[in-house]
């Protein structure tokens, strides 16, 4: 029984820094439906156990947390932070908090995953074009992109980061799952005291849950078939964490008769070969298991080995 | 282009502490409060000091829960108290100097004319503990059961408890049910008086014949049965409502054995409203005597309010009366301004009470009828007495990064007691001092 779209609130554009359509709300007291655009994603959060009038309430605030992030942490806004590190070159940026906590956990995940994981690697896409032809860099042009490329090569003594010129940083490959994680806190936090409630967030196929939904049951959740488009191959049930996936979005270029997927090695500054298209992992958090499949990914023939040894749900569509 | 293979190893435990401190987390090495096999810890310390320094206290309170993964817990407690200063001891005050014996017969003290006569040998020392265990008995039904135990160096109490939870309409509702039965034993000092004797003066040539006629037992004691009945509705998504009614049935021995009655002459002369003098020209005081039971009765109704903001307003109303004749009325109201990582809790209580039957602040010297009471039971005790108190307080705590709270509250204490005035000298003096004190707790949950 849905009723109506309801619209939320207006929001003030501090708050909405890129300009997005206000968050609407379709659902009825069981379930609340609430959906927005964020990080290029379609955003949606389902809410159990409340009136239309606190499912609003927390709509807004959910989407106002993404936009926050988004605007705070994305490569496409000219005057935020990030922006600010990358012309920046060997001049110290002091960092807030939040800011310096991703650069450490980057670090770590730098670490972790023996430099597969670099949030400096972005300048690859630079040189790389996934439009199924088959033009592919110049071996120089890779040597000197690659030049650019090592989170061990800057300098990162929080709150200060220096990079070297030409570096740039980009936190695209985890912004979105820790949106998911922080909107979950977001939900959490301001849920109301003395009722019984349940959420899913659920960012363009990354997505987290607060606990089971009300009835005990988990929650169901497609896993996107690579080769169908939108056709559900696996249904994940999820009443606790998280579940993220990556994929390489159907882009390729073609070499030497392969199909080489739009995921990059900045080991080697080429594409990481015989990728499954797409991967989902089930970890406590967005964030670990967005970590987890992109890293999975970047391991090639070996990735269901890896994500076997992980110990955790997965799901791999080659 | 090598692929570089990074061997399949296990990366994610250190992948969940990464990003728990990512995301602001607690690690998961640090436990969130409830989370079963492990222990939350609350100490609190209150320090309670009154006006003029009359009494001050100092309270530490330890207490542990064990969270178990079916939902049971287990609750030690423990209190330690330490009072030091003087209480009132009942007497009026006089326009010259009193003389009061020890409650122990060894030696006595002095209070100055005008002076509201206090007992300084006021000093205490509490242990207290408890253990609760409490657990679902089906998806519906709650159970809990506990002992308790404390110990002053005149008093022992020994009690258990069990309680049913019911939740009903998917836990908007819950019915409750409690029951505690205890057992008290006090060993007054100097043994117990008999109630409406006269104190025994030490100057007295028949001090020892007097003494031994106004004790009465070593030992006394008391049982006490607590009954509870409870529903707590949430009533809409903001609003929580309880509704208590609780039944007390106290027996045995419930006079304070060190509190005394004056007896005022009423003989028209120079002493009219003085104390009344025996035969060795010596101020007469009796032993307080209060009924031998007594039966409570409380209804409570509590009302919690959350705003969308996070802020809570807490409204209460206690409505006690008994069969000593005594009411009383507690309005309550404490709101909680929530600031995120930290909240302040301003709170303001009122309370008004009417004074028990039997409460005399002073006796007459008819009703002491020449050494045979005229009456069975009396009191001077403030505490039965006809008051209002008023007080307003704040709590400020904060979490830390880690999840602990630390908590200050500071609390201010206004109470004022009323009654007759009195007859001739009786009205130079103040019969009704009123009481003023501070509290301050600090606490840390972790």
């Amino acid at each position: 029984m849905l009723t109506e779209a309801l619209r939320c609130q207006p929001i003030a554009p501090e708050f909405n820094p890129a300009a997005h359509p206000i968050p609407v709300l379709q659902g009825a007291p069981g379930m609340w439906r609430g959906r927005f655009k964020a990080m290029a994603s379609d955003c949606e959060i389902l809410m159990e156990g409340m009136d239309a009038e606190v499912a609003a309430h927390l709509l807004r605030r959910a989407a106002i947390e993404a936009w926050r992030i988004e605007y705070k942490f994305s490569r496409y806004v000219t005057d935020n932070l990030i922006a600010r590190i990358n012309r920046a070159a060997r001049q110290p940026v002091k960092v807030d908090d939040e800011t310096a906590d991703l650069f450490d956990f980057a670090t770590q995940c730098f670490e972790l995953s023996g430099g597969l994981f670099d949030i400096s690697s972005g300048v690859l896409r630079r040189i790389w074009r996934f439009d199924g032809g088959s033009h592919v860099p110049s071996a120089s042009a890779i040597s000197s992109t690659l030049a650019l490329i090592g989170w061990h090569k800057v300098a990162w003594d929080r709150p200060y980061l220096t990079l070297l010129p030409g570096m740039e940083i980009d936190l695209g490959g985890i912004g979105k799952e820790y949106a998911v994680d922080k909107v979950v806190q977001v939900l959490r936090d301001h849920r109301p005291a003395w009722t019984t409630t349940s959420f899913l967030v659920n960012f363009g196929g990354d997505l987290a849950c607060t606990g089971p939904r009300l009835d005990g049951s988990a929650w169901c959740v497609g896993v996107e078939s690579s080769e169908h488009n939108h056709a559900a191959v696996a249904q994940a049930r999820l009443a606790t964490g998280a579940l993220a996936t990556s994929g390489d979005s159907r882009r390729f270029v073609r070499w030497q008769g392969k199909r080489l997927g739009h995921i990059l090695n900045p080991l080697t500054g080429w594409p990481v070969e015989n990728a499954p298209h797409a991967i989902s992992v089930a970890a406590p958090s967005c964030l670990h298991a967005g970590m987890l499949s992109t890293l999975a990914m970047l391991q090639g023939e070996q990735a269901e080995a890896f994500l076997a040894a992980q110990g955790l749900q997965f799901w791999v569509q080659r | 282009m090598n692929e570089s293979k990074q061997p399949s190893v296990n990366i994610t435990t250190a992948l969940a502490l990464a990003c728990s401190s990512a995301l602001g987390l607690a690690a998961p090495g640090a436990h969130a409060q409830g989370e079963p096999g492990t222990w939350d810890f609350d100490l609190a310390s209150l320090y309670y000091s009154e006006s003029d320094s009359r009494v001050t206290a100092i309270e530490p309170v330890f207490s542990a829960t064990r969270n178990y993964a079916e939902g049971e817990t287990l609750t030690l407690k423990g209190v330690f108290d330490v009072l030091t200063g003087a209480s009132p001891n009942g007497a009026t005050p006089s326009d010259s100097l009193q003389t009061f014996t020890r409650p122990s017969g060894n030696g006595e003290y002095t209070v100055d004319a005008g002076e509201n006569p206090l007992d300084d040998t006021f000093k205490d020392t509490r242990f207290a503990a408890s253990a609760d265990w409490a657990a679902p008995l089906s998806r519906d039904w709650d159970y809990s059961a506990g002992v308790y135990g404390s110990r002053e160096y005149d008093y022992l109490s020994m009690g258990i408890s069990g309680g049913l939870k019911r939740y009903l309409n998917s836990k908007n509702t819950t019915l409750n049910f409690g029951l505690s039965l205890s057992h008290d034993m006090v060993d007054p000092v100097g043994n117990s008086p008999q109630g409406l004797s006269a104190m025994p003066h030490k100057s007295a040539p028949s001090y020892e014949a007097d003494r031994a006629a106004s004790r009465d037992d070593a030992s006394q004691s008391k049982n006490i049965i607590d009954l509870l009945w409870g529903v707590t509705q949430v009533v809409n998504r903001n609003t929580l409502m309880q509704f208590n009614y609780s039944l007390s049935l106290a027996d045995g021995y419930l006079n304070d054995p060190y509190k005394l009655l004056s007896v005022i002459d009423e003989t028209p002369g120079a002493n009219f409203g003085g104390n009344l003098l025996d035969g060795n020209g010596n101020r007469i005081y009796l032993y307080e005597q209060r009924p031998q039971s007594r039966m409570k009765h409380a209804l409570f109704w509590q009302t919690k309010y959350a705003l969308d903001g996070g802020d809570v307003i807490d409204a209460s109303y206690r409505f006690m009366f008994d069969d000593w004749g005594l009411t009383s009325h507690t309005f309550d109201l404490a709101y909680r301004w929530d600031f995120g990582g930290s909240y302040l809790e301003p709170h303001v209580r009122y309370y008004l009470q009417s004074e028990a039957d039997f409460y005399k602040r002073y006796l007459t010297q008819a009703e002491y009828n020449g050494g045979a009471p005229a009456l069975q039971e009396a009191s001077a005790d403030y505490r039965l007495g006809e008051m209002d108190a008023i007080s307003i307080g704040a709590k400020y705590a904060w979490r830390t990064a880690s999840d602990n709270e630390f908590s200050v509250r500071l609390e201010y204490y206004m109470q004022r007691s009323k009654g007759e005035a009195g007859f001739g000298l009786l009205q130079q003096q103040e019969l009704y001092p009123n009481t003023d004190a501070l509290m301050l707790t600090v606490g840390y949950k972790f």
